[in-house]
């Protein structure tokens, strides 16, 4: 009886503990389901990653090599109104001067990679009227004290003018762009035109019904998906493709140990990426115009609205505090336009100078490697300046 | 009774001087932590100053701007506004479309049919342009505009021999002659809309 009983006992201990197991592996499962299930209902797949993943990324990159990190500024924007540019400040009714910034990373073997590529010389430069301080990237490179040759990747934050611009500059480097950003640009290209006036598709149309022109003057480019890439930049792009140049990248992509792409899609534009270095102050986040504005990463606005889905931005930004979590948070994420940059209010850009020669435009050395040299002058030049004076532009039939 | 009083009154009056000595000295102590505290914030703020940016704006060049355009340059340029925008559309398609083409994302067929439409376009916008009578101040403007279109229909029947010996190397040959049209299209765009592609 003892033995039956013990038998019985025994029976239903192992169902218990088989039972057991299976819905542990069901909740496990559901733990798992839960972390990917963060990823919000508009957010592709590959655009998707978990903060657990990214941390893993730290974890790896915190074992790569480190690597020296500066910015550049290719132009300067005068006197955009302040709403443009942060537009849960409109109501201060002033104006800013936003920087076009260019990153600049060197490898322990002091081959560089370029985050954005700043603006090409030619019309942009000549008519426009509220700009300042272009210069082309090579001679800034040179200028504070890199060689342009050494350039062998460009990563590109994403795809707009004002920061895809130089690439046919840089025959030999690899140009990192996501397919997402191109195929964004091309569903627009042949978006009906029908019941929204050009508005959605933009590039230059004309109204169906009035004839009218939608663009200039009336700014409808500067909202729509398409805006923003003008041919000539898109062309560039197209150099890169044909000459094997070019990297379609589709989500995360670790380019190098301690290099690492992360998508940021619709962060700005659809395809727009960050870009993780790993640095001895920690992981710098490069955001383009992602991060256009780092006051608003640090007071959690959005910024630079244009092609931007606001909580994608958001994403974006928690992506740059998970990544930089363990050293500066915050302080490590790198702005685009960020009007305090070259400013001891951006701690990271407070080591700044006058590029020599620059025509007013600036350089900041983030951080550098151990046993790396300074690039900032003996005596930097800090004196503020503008000039507003076009570059030559020689085209002609 | 006396006496306590009197070795009291000399307590009392030691306590006093003590006291009077004690708060002397706190009095020095907290001039000279005051004083501290003044050094230190003065050479804290000589610093920032001496660290900060100089707000020394120098704008000696004043803003360049376009003189005002005539009434007939604005006609010209308004009618030139719609050909301009077929032109770069034409442009971004054939461009993605081989892009999309060379990643897979787009077959060979598609990527005809747009190169065949992009001849049309061309051929349209040429047409377009000389039909146009410029002022003699935008002559110029037109000739790079016309070399541009003309560059980019050249670009196309280029690279649309590839689907006939199969080469894609023709895309490599027909690629400069665009590149340069679209900065010669940009040139003229910049200078007829500068707001064309306001600051993203």
């Amino acid at each position: 009886m003892i033995q039956k009983l013990l038998r019985i006992t025994t029976i239903l201990g192992l169902i218990a503990l088989v039972g057991g197991l299976g819905s542990a592996d069901v909740l496990r499962a559901d733990d798992d389901r839960d972390r990917d299930g963060q990823r919000p209902p508009q957010v592709l797949p590959s655009g998707f990653e978990s903060t657990d993943r990214l941390l893993r990324d730290v974890e790896r990159a915190e074992r790569a090599p480190l690597y020296s990190a500066w910015i550049v500024e290719s132009s300067r924007f005068m006197d955009v109104p302040f709403g443009g540019f942060q537009p849960d400040k409109a109501s201060l009714n002033t104006t800013v001067n936003l920087p076009v910034n260019v990153g600049i990373i060197e490898d322990p073997d002091g081959k560089l990679t370029l985050y954005d590529s700043g603006w090409k010389q030619l019309a942009y430069i000549f008519d426009w009227n509220s700009s300042c301080c272009w210069k082309g990237i090579r001679d800034q490179l040179t200028a504070i004290g890199h060689d342009p040759a050494k350039v062998t990747r460009i990563v590109l934050g994403h795809a707009h003018w004002d920061h895809a611009g130089q690439l046919s500059e840089f025959p030999n480097a690899v140009v990192y762009i996501q397919k997402e950003e191109l195929k964004q640009i091309d569903f627009f290209l042949h978006y009906p035109v029908d019941f929204n006036a050009g508005h959605i598709r933009a590039v230059n149309t004309v109204d169906p019904l009035t004839g009218a022109q939608v663009g200039p003057p009336a700014q409808a480019c500067a909202r729509t998906p398409v805006c923003g890439y003008p041919p000539q930049t898109v062309q560039e792009i197209l150099g890169k493709v044909l000459s094997g140049k070019a990297k379609i990248v589709d989500g995360r992509h670790e380019i190098a140990s301690g290099l690492v792409i992360h998508p940021a899609f619709r962060g700005h534009t659809y395809g727009s990426q960050l870009l993780q270095v790993n640095t001895a102050r920690g992981q710098l986040v490069f955001g383009s115009d992602t991060y256009s504005s780092w006051t608003g990463i640090r007071d959690w606005l959005v910024a630079n609205i244009q092609q931007t889905d606001t909580i994608q931005q958001f994403l974006a930004y928690e992506k740059c505090y998970v990544l930089a979590s363990r050293l500066n948070s915050f302080h490590n994420c790198v702005a685009a336009h960020e009007p305090t940059a070259y400013t001891n209010d951006y701690p990271l850009t407070a080591n700044w100078w006058n590029i020599p020669n620059g025509n007013c435009s600036r350089a900041a050395e983030l951080i550098l490697a151990p046993g790396k040299t300074t690039h900032v002058p003996a005596s930097p030049n800090k004196v503020l300046c503008v000039n507003r004076t076009p570059p030559p532009h020689t085209v002609t039939p | 009774m006396e006496v306590g009083r009197s070795t009291a009154e000399t307590m009392l009056s030691r306590a006093s001087v003590l006291l009077h000595l004690w708060m002397t000295r706190k009095m020095i102590a907290l001039g000279l932590l005051v004083l501290g505290l003044v050094g230190v914030l003065a050479l804290a703020t000589s610093r920032e100053i001496s660290r900060a940016p100089t707000l020394a704006a120098v704008t000696p060049i004043a803003r360049p701007t376009r003189p005002a355009l005539s009434p007939v340059e604005e006609v010209f340029i308004q009618s030139l506004w719609p050909i301009h925008g077929e032109v770069q559309r034409s442009l971004m398609r054939t461009s993605l479309g081989q892009i999309l083409y060379k990643t897979n994302d787009l077959s060979r067929a598609d990527l005809k049919a747009r190169m065949e439409q992009a001849l049309v376009t061309y051929g349209r916008a040429e047409t377009g342009i000389r039909a146009l009578e410029p002022p003699t101040s935008l002559r110029n403007d037109r000739e790079i505009y016309l070399d541009a279109v003309r560059l980019l229909r050249e670009s196309v029947v280029e690279a649309m021999k590839m689907f006939k010996d199969g080469r894609e190397d023709h895309l490599v040959t027909a690629y400069p002659k665009s590149q340069e049209a679209s900065d010669k299209i940009r040139e003229v765009g910049g200078k007829f809309w500068p707001n064309e592609f306001p600051p993203n």
